[in-house]
């Protein structure tokens, strides 16, 4: 993919920030954690910060409580530690991103908020795609009275305004993060199926297309097989964005107080905290919304530079006005993507 | 075109039903009936509040009646009454209904007012230092998300400067104050909610003028204006743009859902009395008459919405009318 983003250095930035955010969610655990890294006791040595991920953690030796700390984690505070005579503590040497309102560290729950918002947002998009290439897909390639069906679907969806929507199914589901997944993911997917419908309108009449029918392939076979492979890079360009719209849906549930349930901790949960201490507490709002706006950025920058890739067309050569040049901005020939 | 009208407004029926199906569909997605759902929260439910319920949905009935019943209803909006104080739905909802369309409708012009010449001057320069400045901003504001910036804002404006007020939609004032005087606080308290939701709207908003705008310029009826001896303005600002607006009209009718879906995070944040803080406050309370009928009024406002600009779109598009 990294080839594929030569002609964008804003493309590039947003793969460097999303794999700064994935090492930051996968290495969460470890990073901050108020239980050592390395201990040493009598059963020798023991990691027990890496004892809390969930199969690995069982293949390593996890010490006992009472060892000696050899190594401690980056940012020794668990998440959920909670410490009342350190509320709301300012930025400081001890804790960089100051504490909450139960005196938890802000820049752990940042940290282990991370791999929740990611999982959200990949799982929640991974649904809509998989539901917007389908419908998508068999609309486009079924035509007539399906496509109908189909395309009124995605308009009944459309119309909700998402949250609302999203809203509505999570006061009548039970609350957790399945739910906030599902409720986004069920209500995005007219985007992609836009795309995946008009990939397979195009690709039905190809000759190609004319030839697997000739030769008997069944329709479902000429779809799944055939077709829809060859839809997937703009329906996956879609999803780029989808994360980033899923990943700020979340968020705003959780500001809210109706996203992930506490006491996980979620950006938008801990911004929704700050709106009870705007007077005292300037941190509480700054850093997790800094956290969202990085993660928002990094995939929409991702799936901008992702779309130019497969379209050169759309950044057409532009003439610079009123001195007759024209200026063609470096493109990837589309025949370098498939 | 009046063909191409009918065959539009005819495909709005089945999606209308749709929106009611879905709704009904939402609603019965809770485990058990309403009534038990609203025994889940914890709450002890009155007796009447539960009969009323099930009186409002039919619940005894079978699914296919339960649906005939509450499109009826729908149709005819009566959604019963608000679990929270008893009044009808639609009373509450007409009061709240216009502090929403009075925020959503200065933040749509103030979107149009700004996104089509930002859009348009980044066009002439397509390329240039300026129009990739005003891209990376417009960008990095597209990507913020609006109640981060909307706590931002009050934290600094309203609790740190103590400029602008804090919340709600007006304040007491006596009744000795004029109109100006009126005016002026109802504008105050309007001020960082309309910013919250135009700067969102206006980033994906100019965007897509400066794409379109951009498209049109290299097209020789632009050079042929030119040629004719008319100036760069207006061969942009009087044929391009013009051609460019066409497909335009669509993203505005898409904005509207966008719009409102903020307007329930910011609404909540500033209190605002709108639609959406109704929204929430429903959530919360497990209101569900109020969550049903907002969630359809909402649906049919937008499909209202689309469906206004599809027609405006053909009648301004000779090639659309005639199919």
């Amino acid at each position: 993919m990294g080839s594929l983003f030569r002609g964008s250095a804003s493309g590039r930035v947003g793969l460097a920030l999303l794999a700064v955010l994935a090492a930051a969610a996968v290495l969460s655990p470890v990073l901050a954690s108020d239980r050592p890294l390395l201990s040493f006791g009598s059963e020798g040595p023991g990691l027990p910060a890496m004892a809390a991920y969930p199969i690995l953690g069982r293949l390593v030796p996890a010490g006992r409580p009472g060892d000696r700390s050899v190594l401690a984690c980056p940012i020794p505070y668990s998440p959920q530690g909670i410490s009342l005579r350190e509320r709301l503590e300012p930025p400081s040497g001890r804790h960089w991103l100051g504490t909450d309102d139960l005196g938890r560290d802000v820049l752990a729950r940042i940290i282990a908020a991370a791999p929740v918002s990611l999982s959200v947002g990949l799982v929640a998009s991974g649904i809509s795609m998989v539901l917007g290439l389908l419908l998508g897909g068999i609309a486009g390639y079924a035509g007539g009275i399906v496509d109908l069906a189909i395309s009124r679907l995605m308009e009944v969806v459309l119309c909700f305004p998402t949250i609302f929507l999203i809203l509505a199914l999570v006061a009548f589901l039970p609350p957790s993060i399945w739910t906030v997944m599902a409720a986004i993911g069920v209500t995005s997917w007219p985007e992609e199926a836009r795309y995946a419908r008009a990939e397979i309108l195009r690709a039905k009449t190809l000759d190609s297309t004319l030839a697997l029918r000739a030769a008997g392939a069944r329709p479902a076979r000429i779809l799944f097989r055939h077709l829809l492979p060859g839809a997937l890079p703009p329906v996956l360009v879609s999803a780029t964005f989808g994360v980033a719209s899923a990943i700020l849906a979340e968020a705003g549930l959780s500001f809210l107080g109706v996203g992930v349930p506490p006491p996980a901790p979620s950006w938008g949960g801990i911004l929704g905290i700050s709106e009870a201490y705007l007077d005292q507490a300037w941190w509480l709002a700054v850093f997790p919304g800094i956290a969202i706006f990085l993660t928002i950025a990094a995939y929409n920058l991702v799936g901008e530079a992702w779309r130019q890739a497969l379209d050169p067309l759309a950044i057409a050569p532009a003439r610079t006005m009123g001195r007759g040049r024209w200026r063609q901005r470096r493109s990837i020939p589309a025949a370098s993507i498939r | 075109m009046t063909r191409y009208l009918g065959r539009r407004v005819l495909l709005a029926v089945p999606t209308a039903a749709g929106i009611l199906v879905a709704v009904f569909a939402i609603a019965h997605l809770a485990p058990g009936d309403a009534a038990s759902a609203l025994a889940r929260g914890g709450r002890r439910v009155p007796p009447a509040a539960a009969a009323e319920l099930r009186r409002i949905y039919g619940l005894d009935r079978p699914l296919p009646e339960q649906l005939w019943n509450w499109t009826r209803r729908a149709v005819r909006f009566d959604f019963g009454r608000s679990f929270q104080d008893g009044r009808p739905v639609a009373e509450r909802i007409r009061e709240a209904l216009p502090f929403t369309l009075a925020l959503n409708g200065c933040a749509l012009v103030l979107t149009l007012l700004l996104g089509i010449p930002i859009g348009v001057a980044q066009a002439r320069r397509a390329g240039r230092a300026f129009d990739r400045i005003v891209d990376g901003v417009l960008f990095a504001l597209y990507s913020m998300p609006s109640f981060w910036i909307a706590m931002l804002l009050l934290a600094l404006f309203s609790v740190r400067l103590g400029w602008l007020p804090l919340f709600g939609a007006s304040s007491d004032l006596p009744a000795s104050a004029g109109v100006v005087a009126r005016g002026l606080d109802r504008a105050r308290h309007a001020l960082l909610p309309v910013l919250c939701l135009t700067y969102v709207s206006l980033a994906f908003f100019a965007r897509m003028v400066r794409s379109s705008v951009a498209a049109e310029i290299p097209k020789e009826y632009v050079v042929a204006v030119r040629a004719r001896g008319a100036s760069w303005t207006r061969a942009i600002w009087g044929h391009a743009l013009r051609n460019a607006l066409l497909p335009l009209l669509t993203v505005v009718g898409l904005m509207i859902p966008g719009l409102l879906s903020g307007s329930v995070l910011i609404e909540q944040i500033f209190a605002w009395p709108g639609l959406g803080r109704l929204f929430y406050g429903a959530i919360l309370a497990r209101d569900y008459p109020v969550i049903l009928a907002l969630s359809t009024l909402t649906a049919l406002l937008t499909l209202a919405s689309i469906l206004a600009t599809d027609l405006l779109y053909a009648a301004a598009d000779p090639r659309i009318r005639r199919g």
